[in-house]
């Protein structure tokens, strides 16, 4: 989509939507989720709130690995912090702080806890890359999945039975619909995704892309490695718990086992599904990851009805298509989808002439 | 003190089996350059395969009655009159178990085998050449197919499986106390040790563990030494799914069979960081130490505790020594 493109000035090169299409894309899609958060059906409304939860997370995952290429298999943990921690703020400050003013206090503290533990948890980046990082985050999911399920924080998190959470309530207006809250969700979905697209235009997400592509040559190039993988840890980490923030809000109850190692590879696969380092990476895989199982779901229970035995083959089969996807993914397009979606514009700008 | 000896004893069993387990992923590790994140799913299936075959199939109508519990006429004649909990009647059961035992190893390591055939054939073999992270993300998909497919094939609530070796309590005085011990228990910390000195000693002696050494030093030198490396990375995998299967089936004596066994594979996996993941010897003291710490933090904090162990000692080691305890430094060049 490059046709058509004539820039005859240095800011109308640096926007954050550097061409017509790209600008046009986006008022239509805030067009377009403003349509459907009016008219949409209670179903779809559902799955689109879950879809814009994740899609923050694997946003947040993305300037990690997408941009910084640093892999993490533990970034449940984070939403499970920011989750934890607006529901722990809101209950602690309940009689103290108005409620009209909690979600504007207690969110930002938990993207900021969030992104405080995802600096202690990015320090061993500076040490050990690639698989080593993999499993430290991993065992960082497990400590701190086990720190919230312990006795001893019980009176705080609930434990392995869960909390309940609070209603948010904006200046006075209680989002306690589906629909109110898929709004919310839908207004910092778009913010945090055109976050993310500014980001790689700034200092800091060049920064990131030349650790990505070789981090010893950008440390040369006079790169604080130390400073900026740790600000790409802490950057996904908030991204996660503003994500996790918003699961606790959405969803009337919170459990620990939402957010296990389960979570943190979807996270994981709907970014590799997406397609890496990329703005709409994200969007395509957890697209993706939300209708998968869903379709099975509905697809089994069109054929088999709501007969116990088909309940129990479906959750299992939509673990294997989860993990089908993932590895055809990586052996037939490691780009994502994104690279599939970039080949047909491509070929449709060019229509007639030469395709590839 | 007594108290002290039972619990670092338990750690030292626990610790073995953990070794067992690492030897597997340290092998296609060596081999591959792969970190194999489904290994503990590996072993699931392994165990699946032990009950399948022990526990299952002896109890069809067609299997032959000896296979299900084989009771010789002597057999019977010697258990007639034998006190409860004598140490012989407790030989006698197992050995009674004897054919389903053989016939449910013999079954894993063979099913195991095929099923680490077919996942290198399938899955890795393609990948051959490319990044080590879509290798490695391979590995996590393949999380999400193993655990879903044995939720699929075994549905039937799995019963107890039968002890590899006699299962009688062994008692002894120490410093005092009393220590007591399980003699299955023993054995598999045997079978677990033995098997991973072979291993060592079939990697550092024989040819093919050669050729797996040549291939993890170079793989193209390798290549054009005549070493086929294809060859090289199924065999690594073979040996990876059968000490898997074999670790599988001791692990469903001692924690019960269900999905969950393949968590062990992610404890497994932290001990091996720990430990260097190229080298047998780190990984062996690295597991030994996660197991006695395990016993003690349930020993001083409760079971609970117990599981995070090693995940934090694996941070503590990689911030102190980032390639584990006897890993090879990798040199970088830009």
């Amino acid at each position: 989509m490059i046709n058509a493109n004539l820039k005859s000035t240095y800011a109308a090169d640096e926007r954050v939507l550097n061409n017509r299409y790209k600008q046009a894309f986006v008022y239509a899609m805030i067009a377009a989720l403003a349509l459907f958060t009016a008219f949409g059906n209670d179903y779809l409304i559902l799955i689109a709130s879950q879809m814009g939860i994740l899609l923050i997370a694997v946003v947040g995952i993305n300037i990690l690995t997408g941009y910084t290429g640093l892999v993490s298999l533990g970034h449940g943990a984070f939403v499970a912090i920011g989750a934890y921690a607006v529901t722990i703020f809101g209950n602690l400050g309940a009689g103290v702080i108005p409620a009209g003013l909690m979600p504007f206090i207690s969110v930002p503290l938990a993207v900021a806890l969030a992104a405080a533990v995802g600096v202690l948890v990015g320090l061993p980046s500076l040490r050990v890359k690639g698989l080593y990082l993999a499993v430290a985050t991993l065992a960082a999911n497990f400590i701190v999945i086990f720190l919230i399920e312990e006795d001893l924080f019980a009176p705080w998190t609930g434990g392995m039975v869960g909390i309940n959470t609070n209603v948010p309530n904006l200046l006075g207006w209680e989002l306690d619909t589906k629909r109110e809250m898929f709004g919310l969700i839908a207004v910092v979905g778009l913010v945090s995704l055109l976050a993310a697209q500014n980001l790689i235009r700034t200092r800091v997400g060049r920064a990131f892309i030349a650790i990505r592509d070789r981090d010893y040559s950008a440390e040369i190039l006079g790169i604080s490695l130390l400073r900026y993988k740790l600000m790409s840890f802490a950057l996904s980490a908030a991204y996660c718990g503003l994500a996790g923030a918003l699961f606790a809000y959405f969803y009337a109850r919170i459990l620990p086992e939402q957010f296990e190692l389960a979570l943190s590879l979807n996270l994981v696969a709907a970014l590799i599904i997406g397609g890496m380092g990329r703005t709409m990476g994200p969007v395509f895989g957890v697209i993706i990851v939300v209708m998968v199982p869903e379709l099975i779901k509905v697809l089994f229970g069109a054929l088999a009805g709501d007969s116990a035995g088909a309940g129990q083959l479906r959750a299992p089969l939509q673990q294997i298509a989860f993990g089908v996807l993932l590895v055809l993914f990586l052996l037939k397009e490691p780009l994502g989808i994104n690279q599939i979606v970039d080949r047909i514009l491509r070929a449709a700008n060019r229509w007639p002439f030469a395709r590839g | 003190m007594g108290q002290f000896v039972q619990f670092a004893i338990n750690g030292l069993m626990a610790g073995a089996i953990y070794a067992l387990i690492a030897v597997g992923i340290v092998s296609v590790y060596k081999a591959t350059k792969v970190v194999n994140f489904a290994h503990g799913y590996l072993i699931m299936f392994g165990a699946y395969f032990y009950f399948t075959f022990a526990v299952i199939v002896p109890g069809q109508p067609w299997a032959p009655t000896w296979l299900a519990s084989w009771q010789p006429a002597w057999m019977i004649e010697m258990k007639g009159d034998l006190p409860m909990f004598s140490p012989v009647a407790a030989v006698l059961d197992w050995v009674a178990n004897l054919p389903r035992i053989l016939l449910g190893l013999a079954g894993a390591l063979v099913c195991n085998a095929i099923l680490g055939r077919i996942i290198e054939r399938v899955l890795m073999r393609p990948l051959m050449g490319q990044s080590i992270f879509a290798m490695i993300m391979v590995t996590v998909g393949l999380i999400s197919i193993l655990s879903g497919a044995a939720q699929l094939i075994w549905t039937a609530d799995a019963a107890s499986v039968p002890y590899i070796a006699p299962n009688m309590p062994i008692r002894f005085e120490l410093f005092g106390t009393m220590i007591f011990l399980f003699g299955t228990d023993l054995v598999n910390m045997f079978v677990a040790l033995l098997l991973f000195g072979g291993i060592v000693a079939f990697v550092k002696f024989t040819k093919g563990g050669i050729a797996i050494r040549a291939t993890a030093e170079d793989q193209s030198t390798a290549y054009s030494m005549g070493i086929s490396v294809p060859k090289v990375f199924s065999r690594a995998w073979v040996l990876a799914s059968t000490t898997g299967a074999i670790a599988g089936a001791i692990l469903a004596t001692r924690n019960g069979i269900s999905p969950s066994l393949g968590l062990f594979g992610f404890s497994v996996l932290a001990i091996v960081l720990m430990g260097g993941l190229d080298s047998y010897v780190g990984v062996l003291i690295a597991a030994m130490v996660v197991g006695v710490l395990e016993a003690m933090t349930q020993w001083k904090m409760g079971g609970g505790w117990a599981e995070i162990v090693p995940y934090v000692t694996v941070l503590v080691v990689l911030v102190w020594r980032p390639h584990g305890l006897m890993g090879q430094k990798e040199v970088e060049r830009i």
